[in-house]
Order: structure tokens, then C-alpha cells, then sequence
């Protein structure tokens, strides 16, 4: 009885890093864009859906694996959001901060309201062979392969972006301009370019976490605003702008959620996810691994 | 003597709008009261969003939880809906002074999405609670018969109290204009650091303005609860209420008292307009509006107007270039 | 009315930016505080002043005990202050800049027009009547300095911190300035003055006190602290100490 428990609790972690390795590239594209232009992207959560609908059109087409279909997925929607940051979201970049939420949310609007209506509200999802089977592993604990593989992707890519954002000149310059835009400038630094850059990243990488949640679970228009939410809670969670942080934010709340459900009845989780969020912003809204962030908090 | 001519012009609107009850059918007269909600729903927001410039994302919370506060009242305690509405404003108000503690310390993007934390976790609380509030299958007012401590207002007496309410939020956001405490929120605003150096307390400033905000947007969410009769988590927490308001105190102009009237009047009515016309597509093109808005109108309708007849320039392409990178 | 501060001091993570200074300002006299860049002057008026809580140490105001206390307080017990950036409410016009401190401060004027009276003599004080109706964006930078000084003075405190009101401004401006600052001396102010500007600090305080470090370098009259051969070495090196 006690092993049942055990191997509940052991599979439910599992289960939870799993999760949490996806969400944590869905969370580190946001907490990339927080973090640097200063924006909260309330359409985030789109994007990932976006890049599911480009794995199940190219599954559905060309029989492409959603795996595979992370690459298209990725560059499709760094398209999107490169453009989408060049020509509208820098129109509003100095803006007070409701600002750009009204922007980004209407930005939401369209996109949600925009995929169902070409794709309808149904739930989908993007058959392989093999994602479903089990690997077995000792304890009688089983991980379906499509998730261990997604997960593994997950992280090394986010684990891949922070050395491309530290090691190569683009990734220095994204961060220097999101240290002091004005200064960044001065350097000959193209601001618009970069922020432009840093967006068309942050739709990339939600894009292509998209085409491995549509390998492995079903997904439909109204699944934006959780993944947009669960970004924002582990960006928070890990401390922003930091990759680190929203690997560790991601792998949090992934744990959280799977413990969770396993203790608590329904929805309630969601709303200790909430509870918790809150809690950190007042107590620590650097995150767990975020630097002090004395913009957060009032002064006096 | 200007402000004279405000207060004037706030009796004048009152008695415009019941003279103007007696002219309108039972669908001018619905869609009019929900114009007028929004009305009392923004000036509330703008409030604690125009005035002191803490952009609260959460505002829908306190509308659910006045709503919801007046269903129980009614429904498990069977109070008079004219008592449970200034009890569910209360309430708003009290949780808000209350969660406002923690929250009202924090600046920007994370007071905002703190805020709208609450608003959620809120929501998710009523939808778990089933045997006080129904959960998600929703809870019903007793409107008629002996259950009902009070009988249900009709269109005509829904519209008079929605009046009452946008008025009276109208009313609470001049006298805020005028007073000392508007002094202190928009230098709480400007610069809060000063704003302290120089003898404002601004923790009670925030956390009173935060709870009167609260406590207007509860009480019409209890207005709001009894009209629907029937009413759901879903809909009461609904975060594009909240982002209607915040759209529509933008639009306006915030920090001023007539710029959310303006804004609540004028998206109101075209909102209500696609959701009759494009009731398919009322979403998506709404979503367009917000952007196209946003983008035009950034500092709202009165600044625009105040800008551009002292400078003669009306281009909106000027508005455009004000904020772009 | 008497400030004074024993062994305060302020870290900051690894950092001690401020350590073990002991201070006290009575009436009719100013305290001239120097040092080099980030020795922590202007971390010792946000510690006096409640902008900053301190690490350790006492801040005490005619004996109250005012240690940690949030701004609004310290403004309420008659201690004002300038802030170093220029901080208006720059939607506002001067005259409502100065109104705010006049009803929210220890005069605590009822009504707005009342205050705007406090507020309009407070402006006649520094000479910048003229433009009370302008806003704040439009004045230069003496101009913003001695809006900076309205706004304090229509506490009307017993203490008045000074965080470099002189900087920036023409060799012209300095001299009107410092005779506004002697007369509110004269008139039984505590004053404190951080200060760059060296001949300045040596005609107006009668105190010197020496930042290094976040510590006490030395303190004591101008003429004899600033000949100090450590000052010297502090601004700049060895080599012209000797």
C-alpha cells in the first residue's frame, strides 16, 4: 500500500519535471521578452499554439513529424513575431505599461479568435507512433516516450539559448540593449532590429514547444491564455530575464502542478498556482534565481 | 467656479439620463444600462489606474466578488437585495484594503499581473466553493415569488439603478479630482518617492483609494449579479471586463473625469453594436479595435482634443510617433 | 529642533555604504558633508530621511526616536529634503508642485486654496513666483533646483537636507543661492548641504564633515578640514596630498 503511494508520488514527479521541462520553453521566450523590452506579452500563449497548428498542417499535409515539425514551427512563428514586434509593438514601446498589456491582448483577441476561426475550437492533437508507448522504468514507473523526448528537447534548447545569448554578438547585443537601450544605441546597436530580434525569438522557441505539446497532448485556441498565464507564473517563479530562471520556474510549476493534482480536488490547483504567484511577488519578486530587481517594488 | 460648473454638469447628466428613460424601448433601455455599468465600471478603475497609476489588471475580481457576495446574501442569508448591494461593495472594499497590503508595494507589470492573480485565483475559489456559490454550474437569484426578499427591479428599474451608480461613481471620481486626495494620488503618480518627502502617506492613500475603487466596482457587480438572476464564475471573472474597462478608461483619457465617460460611452456602444451585428466575428474584430485604439489614441481622447486645438495639429499620426521606439 | 544620528550605517548585500556615522545638526548652523563619489552621501540623507532603513544606528529627532520611520513621518516631524536628481510631478503646474507639500505637510493646510497660498510664498522665498503656472518641464536648471527648495520649504521644516542643490548650475547662479541658503541659517533652520562645489561648502558651513567610504574621514571647521591632508588624498591621491 505504502509502495502504491510511493510509486503515485514517483510517477507524479516524473510526471511534473516532464511537464515543467516544456514549460519551461514556453516560459523562457516570455521571461526573454519581459526581461529586455520591458513587455508583457499577453499573446504569448498564442504563439505556442501557432506553432502547434504548423506541425498539425505539415503532419496533416506531408505527414511530417511534429518532432521534426518543432523546426518550421519555430521559424514560421520567429517570422510572425518578428514582424509583428518591427511594425506594430514598437509603435508602443515607450508607453506606459497598460499600454502595451491593451496591445498585446488585443493581439491575443485576434490570434485565439483568429485560429478558431480557421481551424475551429476543436480539440487536436498530432498522432505519432510512438509517442504514446511507455518506456518502463524501475518501480513500475512509466514515461511515455513523446513526453521524455519533448521534455529533453525542451531543455536543451532553453539550455542552447542561454549559451547563444552569452557567447555570440546578437545574443549580446540583445542583452546589453535590454540593460540600457540608450547606451546600446550609442554603441551603434539597432534597437529596433533587436527588439525585433529578441521577439522573433521568443515566438520561435513558444512556437516550437507548440509542435512538441501537439505530439504529445491535445491542444485547441482556448488552450492560449493558460499558457500565457503558466509563462508568466514561472517567469516570475525563476526570476526574469534570466534563462536559468524560467528553466527553474518552469520545472517548479510543472512539479507543483503534478503534485497538486494529485492532492488536491479539481481546479483548486489553479488556484494555489495564483496564491502562489501572488505570495512571491509580494515576498520576493526576483524570483528564486533572479538578481535583486529594486524596479519591482516601491522604494519607500 | 469651474469646478462648480462640474458639479453642475453631473446633476445635469442625472436628470438627462431619467428624462431619457421615458423615451427608450426595452432594448435601447438594456443595452443603455450596460452602457451605463461600463460607465461606473471604468471611472471606478480609473481611479486607482488613471489617478494613482497603479495599472490594476485584476479589477473583474472585485466585480465577481460583489456579485457573488450579494447572490449569498440573498440567497443563504435572505437579505434584501437594497441591503446585500452596499454589503457586497463593502466586502470589495475590505478585501481589497486588505489584499492591497502586500500588493500595493509592488510597481509596474508586477502589481498589474499580481492583481490579475487575484482575480483568478478568485474566480477558480467560486468555481471550488459549489455549495456556497453553485461552482461552475452557477447559482440562481431568487427573483419572484415568496423566496424573493425582493422582486426583481424590470428593465426600467435596472436602468434607473445602473444611473445611480454611474452617476455616484462619477460623482466620487470629481470630488477625488478636486480634493487633497487628488493632489496626493497624482503626485503619488508623478513620483512617489517625492510624493513621501514631502508628508504624503501613501500606503493609506493607495490602499483607500484601492478599496473605494474596489467597493464602487463590487457594488455594481451586485447590481450586475441580480439582473443576470442567474449568473456564472465564467462570466462574473471575466478577464475582458476587466480589459474593456482599463480599453475603454484608455481611450477616454485617464486622470481625468470625464475621459473614462467618454471612453465607457463610446466603447460600450460599438462593442454592443459588433456583438449584434458580427456575433461571430465580434471578438476578433474587437481585438482589432483594442490595437488600432491603442496604437491611435495612446493618451486618450481629451488629451488628444486638449493637444490638438491648443497646437492645431490633429493628425493621429502624430499620436502614432508619440510612443514609438 | 535637533537631528541627530548615532553609529548609522547601511549595507547593501556585500556592499557597507554607509558606516558608524554619528552626526547632529542644531539650529542655525549647517553641517557641510563631503567626499568623493560614492562615499555615500546621498544613501546618508535617504537614511535620515526614511527613504532607506538602516542597517544599524539611531536617528533621533528632538529625542524621538525616528529610526526606520517611513518618510511621510520624518516630513511630519519638520525635517524636509531636496533630492539630488530633480524630482517634480511633471503633471503639474510649479505652483500645485509645492501645493502637495503644503497639504500633506506638517502645516497640513485644509483646503486647496489655502495651500496654494502656503505654496505661493514658499516660491516667493526662492524667487520663483513668476512661473508658478508653468509647467515643470519648461524651467532650467536653476529654476528646477530652487523648485526643488519650494517644495521643501513649504514644510516649513526646522531641518532642511540639502543633496547637491548647487550642481549644474553657472558660476552666476551659485552666489544668490548660497545667500538663500544663509538666510534660512540665519533664520534658525538646522541645516545639512551635500556639496561638490568646495569654496561653497568653505563660505557657508560652520561644520565640515568628511565621507570616505561610507566613514567618517574627519570633521571639524572648513578652513581646517579642508587643508587636511587626507581630504587631499580622498579627492585626489597621494600624490597631491603632500
Amino acid at each position: 500500500m505504502a509502495g502504491q503511494v510511493v510509486n503515485q508520488f514517483a510517477q507524479a514527479t516524473l510526471y511534473g519535471l516532464l511537464q515543467g521541462g516544456l514549460l519551461a520553453l514556453v516560459a523562457v521566450g516570455f521571461s526573454l521578452v519581459w526581461g529586455v523590452l520591458n513587455v508583457v506579452n499577453l499573446a504569448h500563449g498564442a504563439f505556442v499554439l501557432g506553432g502547434a497548428y504548423v506541425a498539425f498542417e505539415l503532419n496533416s499535409w506531408l505527414g511530417l513529424d511534429p518532432f521534426l515539425g518543432m523546426v518550421p514551427a519555430a521559424l514560421v512563428l520567429f517570422g510572425i513575431g518578428y514582424v509583428l514586434q518591427r511594425y506594430l509593438v514598437n509603435l508602443v514601446v515607450n508607453a506606459p505599461i497598460f499600454i502595451t498589456l491593451l496591445l498585446t491582448f488585443g493581439l491575443q483577441l485576434l490570434a485565439v479568435n483568429g485560429m478558431s476561426l480557421l481551424f475551429t475550437a476543436n480539440y487536436r492533437s498530432i498522432p505519432t507512433g510512438y509517442a504514446a508507448t511507455p518506456l518502463p522504468l524501475p518501480g513500475d514507473v512509466r514515461v511515455p516516450v513523446g513526453r521524455l523526448l519533448a521534455a529533453l528537447l525542451a531543455v536543451a534548447i532553453t539550455i542552447g539559448l542561454g549559451y547563444v545569448m552569452r557567447r555570440t554578438r546578437t545574443g549580446l547585443s540583445i542583452l546589453a540593449t535590454g540593460m540600457d537601450r540608450g547606451a546600446a544605441r550609442l554603441m551603434g546597436i539597432k534597437a529596433a532590429h533587436v527588439y525585433a530580434l529578441t521577439f522573433g525569438i521568443a515566438a520561435g522557441l513558444a512556437g516550437a514547444a507548440g509542435a512538441a505539446v501537439g505530439a504529445v497532448s491535445t491542444f485547441s485556441p482556448a488552450d492560449a491564455g493558460r499558457f500565457t498565464l503558466f509563462s508568466f507564473v514561472a517567469a516570475v517563479l525563476g526570476g526574469l530575464g534570466t534563462m536559468s530562471g524560467a528553466l527553474y520556474g518552469g520545472l517548479l510549476l510543472g512539479l507543483a502542478e503534478a503534485w497538486g493534482g494529485q492532492l488536491l480536488p479539481g481546479t483548486l490547483i489553479n488556484a494555489l498556482a495564483f496564491g502562489v504567484l501572488v505570495v512571491v511577488l509580494a515576498v520576493r519578486p526576483q524570483g528564486l534565481a533572479g538578481k535583486a530587481f529594486y524596479a519591482a517594488r516601491v522604494e519607500v | 467656479m469651474r469646478t462648480t460648473l462640474r458639479w453642475a454638469g453631473v446633476l445635469a447628466a442625472l436628470l438627462v439620463g431619467l428624462g431619457l428613460q421615458t423615451q427608450l424601448y426595452a432594448g435601447q433601455e438594456r443595452t443603455a444600462g450596460t452602457v451605463l455599468m461600463f460607465v461606473a465600471l471604468a471611472v471606478a478603475w480609473n481611479l486607482i489606474g488613471g489617478f494613482a497609476g497603479y495599472a490594476c489588471f485584476g479589477q473583474v475580481g472585485f466585480f465577481g466578488l460583489g456579485g457573488y457576495a450579494a447572490a449569498v446574501l440573498i440567497i443563504h442569508l435572505n437579505l434584501s437585495f437594497w441591503l446585500a448591494l452596499p454589503l457586497a461593495g463593502l466586502i470589495a472594499g475590505v478585501f481589497a484594503a486588505v489584499v492591497g497590503a502586500p500588493l500595493l508595494r509592488l510597481k509596474g507589470h508586477y502589481f498589474a499581473v499580481a492583481t490579475l492573480g487575484v482575480a483568478e485565483g478568485l474566480r477558480e475559489l467560486v468555481t471550488n466553493l459549489p455549495r456556497l456559490t453553485g461552482g461552475g454550474a452557477g447559482i440562481t437569484i431568487p427573483t419572484v415569488g415568496k423566496e424573493a426578499p425582493t422582486p426583481w427591479l424590470g428593465n426600467d428599474g435596472f436602468y434607473i439603478l445602473f444611473l445611480l451608480l454611474a452617476v455616484g461613481a462619477v460623482a466620487v471620481g470629481l470630488l477625488v479630482s478636486v480634493s487633497r486626495a487628488g493632489y496626493a494620488l497624482r503626485a503619488i503618480h508623478q513620483d512617489e518617492d517625492a510624493a513621501a518627502a514631502v508628508g504624503v502617506n501613501t500606503t493609506v492613500a493607495k490602499t483607500v483609494t484601492f478599496a473605494v475603487s474596489a467597493a464602487l466596482t463590487g457594488a455594481v457587480g451586485a447590481a450586475y449579479a441580480f439582473q443576470q438572476i442567474t449568473i456564472f464564475p465564467e462570466r462574473l471573472f471575466d478577464v475582458d471586463i476587466t480589459v474593456l474597462m482599463v480599453v475603454m478608461v484608455v481611450l477616454g483619457g485617464s486622470g481625468t473625469v470625464i475621459g473614462p465617460v467618454l471612453g465607457a460611452v463610446s466603447v460600450a456602444f460599438i462593442s454592443e453594436w459588433l456583438r449584434q451585428n458580427y456575433p461571430q466575428v465580434h471578438t476578433f474584430l474587437l481585438g482589432g479595435l483594442i490595437i488600432a485604439a491603442v496604437v491611435m489614441l495612446p493618451q486618450g481622447f481629451t488629451s488628444y482634443l486638449a493637444d490638438a486645438v491648443r497646437t492645431r495639429r490633429f493628425s493621429l499620426l502624430d499620436n502614432v510617433r508619440r510612443y514609438r521606439l | 529642533m535637533t537631528l541627530r544620528a548615532t553609529g548609522l550605517s547601511r549595507r547593501f548585500g556585500g556592499l557597507l555604504a554607509v558606516s558608524g556615522v554619528d552626526l547632529e545638526l542644531v539650529p542655525g548652523k549647517l553641517l557641510g558633508v563631503i567626499g568623493p563619489n560614492g562615499a555615500g552621501k546621498s544613501t546618508l540623507i535617504n537614511l535620515l530621511t526614511g527613504h532607506l532603513r538602516p542597517t544599524t544606528g539611531r536617528v533621533e529627532v528632538d529625542g524621538r526616536d525616528m529610526t526606520g520611520a517611513r518618510p511621510w513621518r520624518i516630513a511630519h516631524a519638520g525635517v524636509a529634503r531636496t533630492f539630488q536628481i530633480v524630482k517634480p510631478f511633471r503633471g503639474m503646474t510649479v505652483l500645485d508642485n509645492v501645493a502637495v507639500g503644503a497639504l500633506f505637510g506638517p502645516a497640513h493646510r485644509r483646503t486647496v486654496a489655502a495651500a496654494k497660498r502656503t505654496a505661493l510664498d514658499a516660491l516667493e522665498r526662492v524667487g520663483l513666483a513668476g512661473r508658478a503656472n508653468d509647467p515643470p518641464a519648461e524651467l532650467s536648471v536653476a529654476d528646477a533646483r530652487r523648485l526643488e527648495l519650494a517644495k521643501a520649504l513649504a514644510l516649513r521644516p526646522q531641518v532642511l537636507l540639502l543633496d547637491e542643490v548647487l550642481a549644474g548650475l553657472r558660476p552666476g547662479e551659485i552666489q544668490p543661492a548660497l545667500d538663500l541658503i544663509d538666510s534660512l541659517r540665519k533664520e534658525g533652520l538646522a541645516l545639512l548641504m551635500v556639496e561638490h562645489v568646495m569654496h561653497a561648502i568653505a563660505a557657508v558651513s560652520d561644520e565640515v564633515l568628511v565621507l570616505h567610504h561610507g566613514e567618517v574621514l574627519t570633521s571639524g571647521e572648513p578652513g581646517t578640514v579642508l587643508a587636511d591632508s587626507r581630504v587631499i588624498e580622498a579627492y585626489l591621491g597621494k600624490r597631491y596630498a603632500k
